[in-house]
């Protein structure tokens, strides 16, 4: 290990086709220059993808922007320089800058209907983007041909005469790269490009992106908050915290075995590896990410670092190169006591949980269907479910957009009524189908926790008046009793009293979902539905919140309903799980269960397509098509057009049942059950 | 000078959100203090604003004219006579009328009736328009479809003749003209608070207020009403500018206060025969003040405006 001077650590390789040096960018808030970038340095070789990881709020975007000089009003470059191929960027007039925005670099945005017109038809605009660099109208339109076929389009021509919004996600965000493509870019900065969408199209996104690489010699810029997606794409990555990049190196290498102290705390707080709530709780990372632009004369992780020493409070820590000088960095005084930072231990409770068997069933379903009607058309968005929740346990439930989850939730909890036929039962009585029916305690009984805390909380109530609310509507206690009440329910949930008096956009993200599952929890209830609680948080408050539900459950036996598209949170939290397609449950097992498989064919797909930061290879299961319109759900198993393992002549003729295939582990599919574990098992051992 | 130069004070209360990336992570906790200093930064952010300042002046010259009356007019805006159709002098600043009353005194009298009938029609007109449009946007479904058509139904008709003929079928008194303004503005108003109300109405807050049992009135009015208070707040300024416009308009065509009362719509109407004769006094300065006000009352309104709908 050597120490090296921190201002030519990551010495500029000769042909760099980005290059950021001491980059410093503020925003100017209100008069006040905020310092973002407080001195960031990378450089992206050509055909090289680099990935940028961190929480919300540590620069990343700002660092991409900043890369095509693309800041917002009040950003502003105040020191560092950024060269695309050799052309100094922050240098450049403003003609200069447009003529290399278009040429050299193309940058993919988060949301794709955002990226396009929707106004106009996309072969409009893609042939806009060759016209753009001089080609003559004829050119363009066999160039945009092209790049529609590049991005393995199956009918450009189809697709070219369609408007944006006739588009699915996947195929927006294809033509986005399409365009982004079209003048062939040194530089491609794409940011959270698949965030957006479904696992398996995300998949086929990713999949696309890493044959372009191999194809084109473009540099490739990713930012991404999911730090599977970084793994499976780039080569090198850097993780950033407020404003620097801490540590940087191969991705495989940086995943593997983190040598910076924020690095460690952000992978330790990921369910990963299959880990379960009966294993270890999660690790969090202590403190708040400092504010936009306070001083950090030193390590700007210093706040919240275990190992912190005297050291670290007086001196920034230089960049130290790691192992044989492969490009491995880490800012850290300390990297040799980086084995010093402790595991979170799990709690005695939760580790009993394990233990106790399913209590009694607390809620069951039988034969719930769900159909919306719009003007003549019934969709059936939920058909003929039947489960039961035993007491403290937790069912997750995942599937893709359009699956039906959220209508399953709602139709529980009485939001939408079942149809006729269905019913649903709370500890053996049946209950009314809307929640207007139901009795004060049936209503106690069953709350919910949503995705979204900033829709979730009255923007014009306090916290005190959110949770004296619950608390005085849900338990029937008034006054100083339920103000007492409300106290205590804050502090178990560690909000402070200070917090009581703010309105909820004083709060961070993760004290706002606090403040939600209080609420939930304000009347003791028996079911939970947590509606991707944690999918709108940092995987560092992630952490706290999923064990923060896991403690509640092991000791007040609440039992969760816990919808997630996130099979890490869904493995870590659910005891049992079930698939959904279509409105079906297609897979109803224990979660080891479903996990190890055999699988339904389509859980096998959604598996396959996560992409991973342990870095395990999987068997790529492709799904074509899209998911099919629930108003006109396929013949036989609904499944069947998309099933890579249908057989013709069976599965478009009648729909399967919901049969058990070992005790416990339910999957509605017609192959039999010995040909499926034949047919999954892994190739290195078949 | 650029706004942000000027504003100094703590920083903490003021870090918002650039387009980018940058979420502000944790505001620190902090009491009540903070709230009240972050409204109070709004209220400083709107009395900043040039719009509110100039309007404002001119609002506070007529309602100073319209608290102080007679005890400030130069001469009695009903009694006193001089020669009729005196052009503008340093005697008379606005000249004198047709009976030779003093166009200065008759026009600062006649704030008063234009600003006792004004706010509150508007203030009406807003209440009611806040409930309605708060059931069809919160109800929804059939109550909605049927006020919707109401409203529409209302909204295009034209509007003077219905209201020439409710003050000729129940009189011109002060409280038929207020009541007639009321109910022209509840439809538009209703409209605003509606498409407010549906984008909230799906938010999961109201959803968590379903499932613990609460009734629809308290939804509407305790947990969806204080989030829509920025555009309801805007409708009032806006209304009380276009209120003032109402009254002058059917006091001009004969439908306010009787004769003698030196009302602005009133005086318009009475001098606007002699323009072709070229006594343009008569009409023009109860004209401008008409102007003057609807314009401060709209720059308010800009003002207000523009400082809420961006925190």
């Amino acid at each position: 290990m050597t120490i090296t001077n921190p201002d030519n650590a990551v010495k500029a390789p000769a042909s760099s086709a980005l290059s950021v040096t001491d980059l410093e960018v503020v925003y100017n808030v209100r008069g006040i220059p905020r310092e973002v970038l407080r001195g960031v340095s990378f450089h992206i070789a050509p055909g090289e993808a680099y990935g940028l990881v961190g929480e919300s709020g540590c620069g990343k975007s700002t660092t991409a922007y900043a890369a095509l000089r693309y800041l917002p009003r009040n950003g502003r470059i105040v020191g560092g320089t950024v060269s695309v191929d050799g052309q100094d960027v922050t240098a450049m007039s403003n003609e200069r800058l447009r003529e290399f925005r278009a040429r050299d670099a193309s940058m993919v945005y988060q949301d794709p209907a955002l990226a396009m017109n929707p106004t106009l038809r996309v072969g409009r605009q893609l042939i806009e983007s060759f016209t753009l660099l001089g080609q003559s109208k004829t050119d363009a339109e066999k160039s945009a041909l092209d790049a529609l076929r590049k991005v393995r389009i199956a009918d450009p021509e189809r697709v070219m005469d369609r408007f944006p919004f006739q588009l699915s996600g996947g195929m927006q965000q294809r033509v986005v790269i399409a365009m982004a493509l079209a003048c062939d870019p040194k530089l491609l900065v794409l940011d959270e490009p698949t965030t957006g969408l479904d696992a398996t199209v995300e998949a086929e996104v990713l999949d696309l992106v890493r044959v372009l690489r191999q194809e084109s010699d473009a540099a490739v810029l990713l930012i991404a908050h999911n730090l599977g997606i970084i793994r499976s794409l780039c080569d090198r990555v850097g993780v950033m915290y407020a404003g620097r990049i801490v540590e940087e190196g191969p991705s495989a290498e940086v995943f593997d075995s983190p040598q910076h102290p924020y690095t460690v705390g952000l992978l330790r707080a990921l369910p990963r590896r299959g880990v379960r709530k009966t294993e270890r709780a999660l690790a969090t990372i202590p403190g708040l990410l400092p504010l936009i632009g306070s001083p950090l004369p030193t390590c700007v992780f210093l706040d919240r670092c275990a190992i912190a020493s005297d050291l670290c409070h007086t001196t920034a820590p230089p960049l130290v190169a790691i192992g044989d000088g492969t490009g491995r960095f880490s800012r850290c005084h300390h990297v040799d006591r980086i084995g010093e930072i402790q595991e979170t231990p799990v709690s005695v409770d939760i580790a009993m949980l394990n233990t106790s068997a399913k209590g009694a069933d607390v809620l069951e379903l039988t034969h719930v269907s769900k159909t919306f009607h719009q003007r003549n058309l019934a969709i059936p968005a939920l058909v003929d479910v039947d489960l039961s929740l035993g007491e403290g346990e937790t069912l997750g439930i995942v599937g893709e957009s359009g699956s039906g989850k959220s209508t399953l939730a709602k139709t529980l909890l009485g939001i939408e009524a079942a149809d006729e036929g269905g019913s649903v039962s709370l500890d053996g009585h049946f209950v009314a189908p809307l929640t207007t029916g139901r009795s004060a305690d049936e209503k106690r009984s069953m709350q919910m926790i949503f995705q979204n805390p900033d829709s979730a909380l009255n923007r014009s109530w306090t916290v005190r008046r959110i949770l004296m609310r619950s608390v005085e509507k849900l338990t029937g206690i008034k006054g100083d009793e339920a103000n007492t009440r409300v106290e205590a329910l804050a502090a178990h949930l560690r909000l402070t009293p200070r917090h009581l008096d703010l309105k909820p956009r004083q709060l961070s993200g993760g004290l706002k979902q606090r403040v939600a599952i209080a609420r939930a929890f304000a009347g003791d209830p028996r079911i939970v539905v947590c509606d991707e609680p944690t999918s709108a948080l940092d995987v560092s408050v992630q952490a706290a919140i999923l064990n923060l539900l896991a403690d509640l459950q092991s000791e007040k036996k609440t039992s969760y309903v816990f919808i997630s598209h996130d099979m890490g949170v869904v493995r870590y939290l659910a005891d049992r799980i079930a698939v959904m397609y279509l409105g079906r449950i297609q897979e109803l097992g224990p979660t080891d269960a479903v996990f190890n498989g055999p699988n339904h064919p389509y859980t096998e797909a959604l598996l396959s397509a996560i992409p991973n930061v342990d870095g395990e290879e999987r068997v790529r299961i492709r799904l074509d098509g899209e998911i099919p319109s629930p108003a006109n759900p396929p013949s036989g198993c609904v499944f069947h057009p998309r099933c890579p393992r249908a057989m013709p002549g069976v599965c478009e003729v009648s729909e399967p049942p919901l049969r058990e295939v070992e005790p416990g582990h339910l999957m509605r599919c017609h192959i039999p059950v010995e040909q499926l574990i034949e047919l999954q098992r892994p190739p290195a051992q078949g | 000078m650029s706004e942000s130069d000027q504003i100094e004070g703590n920083p903490e209360s003021m870090v918002s959100t650039p387009a980018v990336d940058v979420i502000i992570p944790a505001t620190p906790p902090a009491g009540p203090s903070e709230r009240r200093a972050a409204r109070k930064e709004n209220w400083r952010l709107i009395r900043r604003r040039p719009s509110f300042i100039v309007g404002n002046i001119i609002a506070i010259v007529w309602v100073t004219c319209a608290v102080l009356g007679t005890r400030i007019t130069p001469h009695d805006p009903l009694d006193f006579r001089a020669k009729p159709h005196l052009s503008p002098s340093s005697e008379f600043w606005f000249g004198t009328d047709k009976t030779g009353r003093d166009v200065l005194s008759r026009v600062m009298a006649g704030a008063r009736d234009v600003l006792k009938i004004a706010p509150p029609a508007a203030l009406l007109g807003v209440f009611f328009g806040v409930i309605l449009g708060m059931l069809m946007g919160y109800i929804g479904k059939r109550v909605d479809i049927i006020l919707s058509r109401i409203v529409e139904a209302f909204l295009a008709l034209p509007v003077v003749l219905i209201a020439l003929l409710a003050i000729t079928t129940l009189g011109n008194s002060s409280w038929v003209v207020l009541g007639v303004v009321a109910v022209l503005f509840t439809p538009v108003v209703a409209r605003t608070v509606r498409s407010a109300v549906l984008a909230e109405r799906d938010l999961d807050y109201v959803t968590s207020a379903r499932l613990r049992g609460e009734s629809k009135m308290f939804i509407m009015f305790k947990e969806v009403l204080p989030n829509v208070s920025g555009p309801i707040v805007v409708e009032l300024t806006v209304r009380i500018g276009y209120a003032v416009f109402a009254i002058s308009t059917l006091s001009f065509l004969g439908a306010g206060p009787p004769p003698p009362s030196p009302d602005w719509g009133a005086q318009v109407s009475e001098g606007f025969n002699s323009i072709s004769a070229g006594i343009w006094w008569t009409t023009f300065f109860p004209a401008a003040a008409i102007a003057s006000l609807v314009i401060a009352v709209n720059l308010i309104a800009d003002a207000v405006q523009s400082v809420l709908e961006a925190s």
